[in-house]
């Protein structure tokens, strides 16, 4: 980091925060405040619902991900479309129609207060969590980068986002998130095309062959295993369930298209999203594959994350860490002949030699992955952390390989993706606990203003609450899978209580409220006892929900009957 | 599905189900495409 970075990062974030502010000034009202006067356009509503989507975790994991595993990652966002066209038949000309502020709000007219202060509940505890992790993840690689206190980190992520939240609620989340976009995807593009050129031997074209035939293009696999993460129909079936929930019942994204200016504004920013996100995906998970392809030529770090390998290179009296290291160049020596082999192999489409080389290259891998793997056992050893090195190739990338200004920019996109989503959760906490528990439960009857005020109190209450939680989370496996299955454990119930709602005319409150608390028992079950890939959990919670409200108001019809015959 | 009424009419289409089996027909042409990628390299 130089001076340019510095000036290019803190320009960049300084823009955005004045524009939020700027922009949003003269907030005063619920309507304003919490759905922004329901007057964004379309692609307004489309870019707010993406940047809120991703994460600073999908920029830093998705690369990574993509690095180490490939491209399968992509059939998670496979059912994403269908759920875009469910929902725009289905929830959101409900959700318009009743002119709500908050999807919860719509199950009181429905069922009665205690569905919705249960929905509003699990929602509030999973976002709440969830929120804690969207700052954490960037606060903790940034830290780690910058060499600051994880603290330190926290509080300015948290207290840029705070100072436009506050100011504008959910008008300014809105404005600033279509710039963040811009700035992100215009960032992550660069990087791709950075690695891409300083990758020799190869066109574009045959970075496609090259990386599929070390296995890296492995986008579709038909196999069905409820095991496996990642297959085409965990993607369409456990996808499709946890999209229908985040986006129908989550108040993160229910927020954003209830700011439309009309049913259909709302309706075309999700259908735009489910026209653009798999695309969008593809090219996040091909800069993964991007900088794969730049370490088979060029010397890739024994560990990504710089500042761990140097403590434990410091610790590490007996020279342990030094001897792998060389065992590793010498590997990789090996390794980048094979590479320079198997690229002109493709490109003469020598099939023999192409498998002779990927052969060596495969074995050659196998040996780098367990010198790594012995590294950072090592490290752990040494200093007692182990950390995710996934999470760090794409960050590690940039810091070493990117010309300065640039390094800047994507330090900006890495802290414009933690502000957008977390912005988006700080606003649909706010609204959730405003409208649906302290106007509902607490203070019934206030003006306008009151309301206002209240509300940015208790933005200011969540965003505290977000930032000790990232000080307090430890390292976890991996953090975008992290994320997702906190999502997970809730989405499914949340899901069944609305579907319940919405198709099931036969159920009424009590069977919903407590199906939903049986539901959520089962789901938690599932995860704490089974091995079953977490896509499935949002598809058994909502099945659970669904079932016990039928078979629980089966059984107080027939004892409402009988008492009724007595 | 509600009816189209000047408030909720969709652009380009008659009516929504146009860009409903729009988006379908993306993620099915998707589909193939990420097969054919997956097989061919």
């Amino acid at each position: 980091m130089n001076l340019v970075d510095w000036i290019v990062l803190f320009g960049v974030l300084g823009l955005i925060v004045l524009y939020g502010v700027f922009k949003s000034r003269g907030t005063s009202s619920m309507e304003g405040f919490l759905v922004g006067n329901r007057s964004m356009p379309w692609w307004t509503v489309c870019l707010s619902i993406m940047a809120t989507q991703a994460s600073a975790v999908t920029f830093l994991s998705t690369p990574g991900q993509a690095y180490n595993d490939g491209m399968r990652f992509l059939q998670f966002y496979f059912g994403l479309p269908m759920a875009m066209v469910i929902l725009c038949i289905t929830a959101v000309p409900l959700y318009r129609k009743l002119k709500v502020f908050t999807a919860y709000e719509y199950l009181e007219s429905r069922f009665d207060v205690k569905v919705r202060s249960l929905a509003a509940f699990y929602f509030l505890i999973l976002r709440g969590f969830s929120v804690g992790i969207t700052v954490f993840a960037p606060s903790l690689i940034l830290s780690t980068i910058l060499g600051w206190k994880l603290e330190i980190t926290t509080i300015m992520i948290g207290s840029l986002v705070m100072i436009y939240t506050i100011s504008g609620g959910s008008k300014a989340v809105s404005l600033t998130q279509r710039y963040q976009l811009t700035i992100i995807m215009g960032g992550m593009i660069v990087a791709g095309a950075i690695a891409f050129y300083r990758t020799p031997d190869l066109s574009f074209g045959e970075t496609f062959s090259y990386a599929g035939t070390v296995g890296k293009m492995n986008l579709v696999n038909f196999n069905f295993d409820p095991n496996d993460r990642y297959n085409i129909w965990s993607g369409l079936i456990g996808g499709l369930f946890l999209f229908l929930s985040y986006f129908g019942a989550d108040q993160s994204q229910v927020g954003r298209y209830l700011a439309g200016s009309s049913l259909t504004e709302s309706r075309l920013g999700l259908i735009f999203n489910g026209l653009l996100k798999v695309p969008m995906q593809f090219i996040i998970l091909y800069i993964g594959i991007l900088v794969f392809m730049f370490y088979q030529f060029n010397q890739p770090p024994l560990v990504h994350n710089k500042t761990l390998y140097e403590r434990a290179v410091q610790a590490d009296q007996s020279g342990v860490i030094q001897n792998i290291e060389s065992k590793y160049k010498e590997t990789f020596d090996l390794k980048r002949e094979q590479s320079v082999n198997l690229a002109s192999a493709i490109r003469a489409d020598d099939q023999p030699k192409i498998d002779q080389t990927t052969t060596m290259i495969n074995l050659l891998s196998m040996r780098q992955d367990s010198l790594r793997t012995q590294a950072r056992a090592h490290i752990k050893e040494t200093t007692g952390e182990a950390g995710n090195d996934t999470d760090f190739v794409f960050i590690n990338f940039v810091m070493t390989q990117l010309p300065h200004g640039l390094i800047g920019l994507l330090l900006a996109v890495v802290f414009s993706a933690a502000m957008s989503s977390t912005a988006s959760e700080l606003n649909a906490l706010t609204s959730t606990t405003t409208v649906d528990i302290y106007k509902r439960s607490i203070v019934k009857t206030a003006d306008d203003g009151h309301y206002v005020t209240a509300s940015k109190w208790i933005t200011a209450g969540w965003a505290v609450f977000a930032m000790a939680f990232a000080m307090l989370a430890s390292h976890a496996e991996n953090l975008i899978q992290l994320v997702n299955i906190v999502g997970s454990l809730f989405y499914g119930t949340l899901l069944g209580i609305f579907l319940s709602a919405f198709y099931v005319k036969y159920v009424k409150s009590s069977a919903v409220f407590f199906s939903a608390i049986i539901g959520e028992a089962i789901v938690i079950c599932l995860w704490a006892f089974t091995d079953l890939a977490f896509l499935f959990y949002n598809f058994a919670g909502c099945a659970a929900v669904i079932f016990f409200a039928l078979v629980i108001q089966f059984f107080i019809n027939r004892f409402t009957s009988k008492r009724k015959l007595l | 599905m509600s009816e189209p009424t000047e408030e909720n009419r969709p652009p380009v289409f008659k009516s929504w189900s146009g860009w409903y089996w729009l988006v379908a027909s993306v993620l099915l042409i998707q589909i193939i495409v990420y097969t054919l990628i997956t097989n061919s390299f």
